[in-house]
């Protein structure tokens, strides 16, 4: 079951597609990643499944339903342009925020003294947001993001305004959410910052989607048969179905050299061919980074 | 609903919170009165324990005792103007009066010259004129005696009139009326509403900024539409000024009811007349107080204070929506500036024709601009008092609602887009975009 399916959305905004036929669909309780450059169009779909702007074609399901005014209740979202009132108070706007989702006071009050308790920040709660910290009101800002417990959070460029001890706080914190049943879209143009947490990815370029699927299949079908190999000695004439593609001198008698190895074959083959002509010391597949098939695949589509 | 209601609430809780509020809501109208007090004071004292010297020189010998003139001491001499000024030295006199010799026996001569006022620094021109008009006063005395016609028979010839002015309804009902207080009203009521427009309008301004350079907004709107959070502001934003206007309402009326108790004098009710803005001339301030009870109770208090509220509601409504606009298109108050002028423009204009209105509250001009929904507030405010057709207050009204709404609408469509605007140079063009843009 989809928590979220785009089918075709497309945006214009005056002279600019921002969006042209966007479709994704994002599994219950996984960890999606929104990838792509800045200006690519990741924010208009962000904002258009939080019902900030609308889509101009297309549609969005929620657990199955048209997008509606009642799925603001559901959705916890962090823009990547963030900030709380400075002149007001932690508690109270913490719960201004919470009672906008739709908490009862009484229920807000109870979860955000119980965030505040788990991010130790409870002796702050009559403190103005001014007299905080940086790195404290990073924290404020995300319980106001998950205080209504959120079926699906959305995060765009989550970690950017965040230091590095509380990006791995919150890391821990989206990772139990999602034990508990959440769905988290992440959505960056750093694709290194996610890589490890996402499953599922989409790519956006130019208002257009170029790639998704699970990380997984996207990487094996990525993968360029190509390996890194350091070695003691010399590679004498390997067989036809491999290829040197570079040598590099290391310290004393050690080399390592880049081999395409042919389409179909797997690494034993190539392992096979190099004990008999050389002493190899490391091995490695090179499979691309998203980052690196990105690049690739907009490198190609500029060939094209 | 209950989004704008929360939006309301927090624009109206934290502001009725600050101190600043308490202070203004609790001082204005201690300062105000208290003001108008020491002008009162200060105006009409009597200056008996500092008296300014003047020397009159009579050289005619017709004003022994002429001048009687308060807050001055006259010390009459007679001899040169020279010998006169050496004395005004000696003595440290304030002036010196000149009265040379007169021939008052040519009765065709009925201007004469010569007389001349010397002083240290410039005297007010009212203190001239009061020398003058004693003088010729005491000429005019002189030359009666001197004509031989009888003193009574003289006074038995005045004839002093005053035209009392009443309002005919059509269904014949008369009531008294008075222009000056229809005046003082009008002009009152049209002046706070101007004043609400530009505090209450830019602290709307103020408010959708903060929220727009803070960041905060795109939080806010995944939860809230942006009309719900802008008409939130502009509801809270608003009943913070009205709450300010009740109690104001109600503690000038406390003060001036403790004040008249204990004071008993009508001093007091002056004085709150003069709060409220009204124009009464200090001068005659015991007289008028006592008129001023009999014609309060004559005008139609029920209906300006309808109205009043009407129109203070309308035009906060219409400007608020439209100062929220310019709050959500810029980002920092500098660049504000080129979008207020046509915002500013027809209140300024309301609020200078205003004056010409409550001279003709009836002509061309005050009908027409009591009709136009941006300066109708100010302007049917001020005609109000003097008595307007029902169903031109009704049509105003009507145009009034319609005006607001249509602001309110436009202002909506800006404010949509703006609020998500960030670091982008607008002008005109880029605001009528945004206006015909779909979200």
């Amino acid at each position: 079951m989809n928590i979220l399916e785009a089918h075709n959305v497309s945006k214009n905004y005056a002279e600019h597609r921002a969006l042209n036929d966007v479709s994704i669909s994002i599994p219950k309780q996984s960890i999606f990643g929104l990838l792509g450059p800045n200006g690519a169009g990741k924010t208009t779909l962000i904002r258009i499944i939080n019902q900030i702007i609308m889509c101009d074609e297309g549609n969005i399901l929620i657990n199955g339903e048209n997008l509606n005014p009642s799925h603001v209740k559901i959705i916890g979202y962090l823009p990547e342009e963030r900030g709380l009132y400075k002149k007001m108070k932690v508690g109270e706007q913490l719960m201004y925020l919470a009672q906008l989702k739709g908490l009862s006071s009484s229920e807000a009050r109870g979860r955000i003294k119980h965030w505040l308790d788990k991010l130790a920040l409870t002796e702050w709660a009559g403190k103005k947001v001014e007299d905080l910290s940086k790195g404290m009101a990073q924290k404020i800002q995300f319980i106001a993001t998950v205080i209504h417990e959120p079926k699906l959070l959305i995060l765009d460029e989550p970690f950017s305004g965040f230091d590095p001890v509380n990006a791995n706080l919150i890391k821990d914190e989206i990772l139990e959410l999602r034990e508990k049943g959440a769905t988290i879209i992440f959505s960056t143009h750093r694709m290194e910052s996610v890589e490890q947490l996402c499953e599922n990815i989409a790519m956006i370029h130019k208002s257009e989607k170029i790639l998704d699927g699970t990380k997984k299949e996207i990487k094996d079908s990525y993968r360029s048969d190509k390996y890194n190999v350091q070695y003691k000695g010399e590679i004498s004439a390997l067989s036809a179905d491999f290829q040197v593609l570079e040598t590099k001198k290391l310290e004393d008698d050690f080399s390592e050299a880049t081999i395409q190895s042919k389409a179909g074959l797997n690494p034993n083959d190539l392992l096979r061919e190099l004990i008999n002509k050389t002493e190899v010391h490391s091995f490695v597949e090179l499979i691309p980074s998203i980052n690196d098939i990105f690049i690739s695949i907009v490198e190609g589509g500029k060939k094209s | 609903m209950n989004q704008i209601f929360l939006v309301l609430k927090r624009e109206y809780v934290t502001r009725v919170k600050k101190k600043s509020f308490l202070l203004a809501t609790l001082l204005t109208p201690l300062i105000l009165p208290s003001i108008i007090f020491v002008i009162f004071y200060f105006g009409t004292k009597d200056k008996t324990s500092d008296l300014d010297d003047i020397i009159v020189v009579d050289q005619s010998g017709y004003f022994t005792d002429a001048f009687t003139e308060s807050g001055y001491a006259f010390d009459y001499m007679t001899g040169t103007l020279d010998e006169a000024k050496d004395s005004m030295k000696e003595k440290e006199a304030f002036g010196l009066i000149f009265i040379p010799p007169i021939d008052l026996e040519d009765k065709s001569k009925t201007s004469y010259e010569g007389f001349a006022f010397y002083s240290k620094t410039n005297p007010s021109f009212r203190v001239l004129q009061d020398f003058e008009k004693t003088i010729s006063a005491r000429l005019e005395e002189v030359k009666l005696e001197k004509s031989g016609l009888d003193q009574e028979v003289l006074a038995s010839l005045d004839a002093r009139v005053s035209l009392a002015s009443f309002n005919l309804t059509d269904a014949g009902e008369e009531s008294k009326s008075n222009a000056g207080l229809s005046y003082a009203i009008g002009y009152g009521t049209g002046f706070l509403i101007y004043i609400f427009i530009f505090v209450y309008g830019s602290q709307i301004m103020q408010s959708v900024l903060d929220e727009k350079t803070s960041r905060i907004v795109e939080v806010i709107v995944s939860s809230v539409r942006p009309f719900q959070l802008m008409m939130g502001k502009v509801l809270g934003v608003g009943a913070v000024g009205f709450t300010q206007l009740l109690i104001w309402i109600v503690l000038i009326g406390g003060l001036s009811t403790i004040g008249i108790s204990i004071l008993g004098a009508g001093s007091e009710q002056v004085m709150e007349a003069m709060a409220q803005g009204q124009n009464v001339d200090l001068t005659q301030s015991q007289e008028m107080a006592a008129q001023m009870q009999e014609l309060l109770a004559t005008i139609p208090v029920g209906k300006i204070l309808f109205s009043f509220l009407f129109y203070f509601l309308g035009a906060y409504f219409l400007y608020g929506a439209l100062y929220a606009a310019v709050g959500s298109a810029v980002d920092s108050i500098q660049d504000a500036q080129q979008f207020m002028l046509p915002i500013v423009l027809p209140i300024l204009a309301a609020i200078m024709s205003m004056f010409f209105v409550l001279e003709d509250p009836n002509g061309g001009l005050a009908v027409t601009l009591s009709m136009i929904p941006f300066t109708s507030p100010i302007i049917m405010m001020a005609r109000i008092p003097f008595g307007v057709p029902a169903w031109e207050i009704a049509v105003s009204m009507l145009l009034l609602v319609v005006g607001f709404v249509g602001t309110i609408w436009i202002a909506g469509r800006i404010y949509r887009i703006g609020i998500l605007m960030y670091g982008v140079k607008v002008n005109w063009k880029t605001i009528a975009k945004w206006f015909t843009m779909k979200v």
